[in-house]
């Protein structure tokens, strides 16, 4: 680093997470300096078809970044790009240009940028904030089509080097999709909002990103080196030795939580001392089976079939649902496959037309004032049992062709359970006097997550086997409080006394019957939850395929011993907060 | 034919994108002139980035006027999807 230089510190606001650490690369944005010239009136049409070719250049060009993005991409980036789609077919940006042309006889670039400023000025001035974000679409739109009327001019985010920060006005969300986090190590503008859909891609992305800095100010700084602390939004400009050490050592803290921990993905989830933890996948979209292999899963603890009906709007057929299940199992080649049955009604529905086959379902139960203690899970397919029937002998006929286990969701009496065995006991004595192959044995569990199943889980655990513990709604109806709702939210937490009280009364009653026991839930993906729920007993996790690393990478910083200890002393907390506090001091040293 | 009616915004985001999109796209077959009015400011229903501009929040109301030979269905699928929230319900 050339001495001289002096560290710098500027403070905007956090945007994305993580740190950054490269050199600046300023970004051009929309310039100012658009050459003006009149045209000759019999070269206006010339000059028409010129924009029609940079539109239509600009239209090729979302459409294959859509493509792409359809199969890596998160869902919203698709559905952005549609709404750039929408907006260069807009007579606004078509024939009111063209128009325009043809009246002032003036290059198109000129007459562009000044339109585009209007519409600028317009939404800028709109009062909802939600609108006034879409301005940003907007420049994206008239950005990427003004770099096809000026080819020479265009510098690609995806072309950029090493390590790149990039320093520029404002992000737009086309450019953020084509942005190589492997090259691009963070972003820094002068404007955005939290809410932009560049913001959501970059965080899908996993770079950093700091907002609300001065970019003028900053070109007038020479600057080497920065770092960007997408988590405090803080800046450091030409950071000395010192500083830099103290945000490497964060960043590689930061970066064990990914890169570094995906390589270790395919190591065991083991403690110090050689204890096992499994550590499976959720799974909603069956296409994601790829990811889950690579992050390392032991199987798929938890696929939520109802996203197949809840993506098409149509409950899938037995033999739909049959191939999906048989080609899951296969991909997993012997790994297990935890079905649950659809957990949909209460909250989970989607909008049907009064006209969908499906429709039927749902308006015969009509509106329920409290959904999350309705007809839902388990009680809407007992209610209707064709489609439970369906879907128990989609799963039995798949079962030949690998470890397929079926998961009942919401059980909240022992009777249910019971219902679901002998009907999938009466299944497989059909299919198999019809000489359909399936496997001999099907394991049935349940999830824990009524108060009513955790509290009477002795006698559940005689009868199941195995058991999975659902912590996001388990503790909404232990708490008696609803996490959407931004009134009772504080009182959501997943490390209540009682949580953690229940937790260990299910798996000793579990343990006692010899039925291996899941977690799944959003707590077991927090480092300070994990050793916690390990000294409570519970020997497998499901989480989503992103998280797999650091679960891992944090089982195999403890000793089960101290994670034993961990929650001997956890449980003698009386209060959430002052668990919470214990929980923090004891486990960050990890 | 002319008609005009006017309609409530229903759904909670009011007149975001995606009903913007969806209303241009209902209209793509339909041959009628469209128009929206909201405090004083008409505009073309057919472009997204008009509908943006009016800033249409949840229980705006809005003037919609139809005029073709289509304008009767037209008018009914717009109401239509009004009403449905644009499937958003």
């Amino acid at each position: 680093m050339p001495t001289g230089s002096k560290e710098i510190i500027l403070r905007g606001l956090p945007i994305s997470k993580g740190i950054g650490i490269g050199c600046p690369v300023f970004f051009a944005s929309m310039d100012d300096q658009v050459p003006e010239v009149s045209i000759p009136k019999k070269e206006v049409e010339q000059e028409i078809d010129r924009y029609r070719r940079a539109l239509d250049l600009s239209r090729k060009d979302v459409e294959s970044l859509q493509r792409l993005s359809i199969h890596e991409g998160p869902a919203e980036i698709v559905s952005i790009l549609g709404t750039h789609l929408e907006m260069m077919q807009d007579p606004l940006l078509t024939s009111v240009i063209e128009e325009k042309i043809r009246e002032m006889e003036r290059n198109i670039e000129s007459i562009f940028c000044h339109i585009i400023e209007e519409y600028k000025v317009r939404f800028s001035s709109l009062q909802d904030h939600y609108f006034q974000e879409r301005v940003r679409d907007i420049v994206d739109v008239s950005r990427r089509i003004l770099g096809h009327l000026r080819p020479l001019e265009r510098v690609r985010m995806e072309e950029m080097p090493h390590n790149s920060i990039i320093l520029t006005h404002e992000l737009v969300p086309s450019e953020t999709v084509e942005a190589n986090a492997s090259l691009i190590s963070a972003f820094v503008t002068a404007a955005g909002g939290i809410t932009s859909h560049a913001a959501i891609i970059a965080r899908a992305k996993g770079i950093p990103y700091v907002t609300n800095i001065d970019i003028k100010e900053l070109k007038s700084h020479e600057v080497h080196s920065l770092i960007v602390d997408g988590s405090q939004g803080i800046i450091v400009l030409n950071p000395t030795r010192e500083t830099l050490k103290k945000y490497q050592e964060i960043q590689r803290t930061h970066q064990m939580s990914y890169k570094l921990l995906k390589d270790a993905s395919f190591l065991k989830g083991e403690t110090i001392d050689g204890y096992e933890v499994r550590i499976s996948a959720n799974l909603e979209n069956p296409k994601e089976m790829g990811e889950i292999i690579k992050a390392g899963a032991c199987g798929v603890g938890l696929f939520r079939s109802e996203y197949l009906f809840l993506s098409r709007k149509a409950f899938p057929s037995e033999e739909e649902q049959f191939h999906i299940y048989k080609q899951m199992a296969e991909e997993l080649k012997g790994k297990p496959l935890v079905v649950r049955v659809f957990d949909v009604g209460g909250d989970k529905t989607v909008d049907l037309q009064p006209d969908n086959e499906d429709a039927k379902y749902f308006s015969s139960i009509g509106h329920e004032a409290n959904p999350a203690l309705g007809c839902r899970a388990i009680r809407f397919l007992l209610r209707y049992p064709n489609l439970l029937d369906d879907q128990l002998r989609a799963i039995i006929r798949a079962s030949q062709y690998g470890e397929i286990h079926i998961l009942i969701p919401m059980l909240s009496d022992i009777s249910e359970l019971r219902v679901v065995r002998k009907k999938v006991l009466e299944i497989q004595e059909q299919l198999r006097s019809q000489n359909i192959p399936i496997a001999d044995h099907m394991p049935i569990g349940c999830m824990i997550e009524v108060p009513s199943s955790a509290i009477m889980c002795d006698a559940i655990s005689e009868e199941v086997d195995f058991i999975s513990i659902g912590t996001n709604d388990l503790v909404q109806y232990v708490l008696a409080a609803d996490r959407s709702n931004s009134h009772t939210a504080e009182l959501y937490f997943s490390t209540h006394p009682s949580i953690l009280r229940l937790i260990r009364m299910v798996v000793s009653s579990a343990n006692k019957a010899r039925k291996p026991v899941i977690l799944c839930g959003e707590c077991a993906a927090d480092p300070a939850m994990i050793p916690l729920l390990i000294g409570l007993g519970i020997r497998e996790f499901s989480v989503a395929a992103r998280h797999i690393p650091l679960v891992k990478h944090t089982i195999r910083k403890w000793r089960i011993l101290e994670a034993c200890r961990l929650a001997e002393g956890a449980l003698e907390y009386p209060s959430a907060q002052e668990l919470k506090e214990f929980l923090a001091e004891e486990t960050v040293k990890y | 034919m002319k008609i005009v009616r006017k309609v409530k915004v229903k759904n909670s985001l009011g007149l975001h994108t995606r009903p913007a999109a969806s209303i241009v796209k209902l209209l793509q077959p339909r041959k009628s002139a469209v128009q929206f009015t909201h405090k004083h400011e008409t505009i073309n229903a057919r472009s997204i980035m008009s509908i943006l501009m009016l800033a249409a929040r949840k229980n705006t109301v809005i003037e919609i006027s139809v005029e073709g030979d289509d304008a009767e269905l037209t008018m009914q699928h717009l109401v239509d999807a009004f009403e449905s929230e644009f499937g958003e319900k």
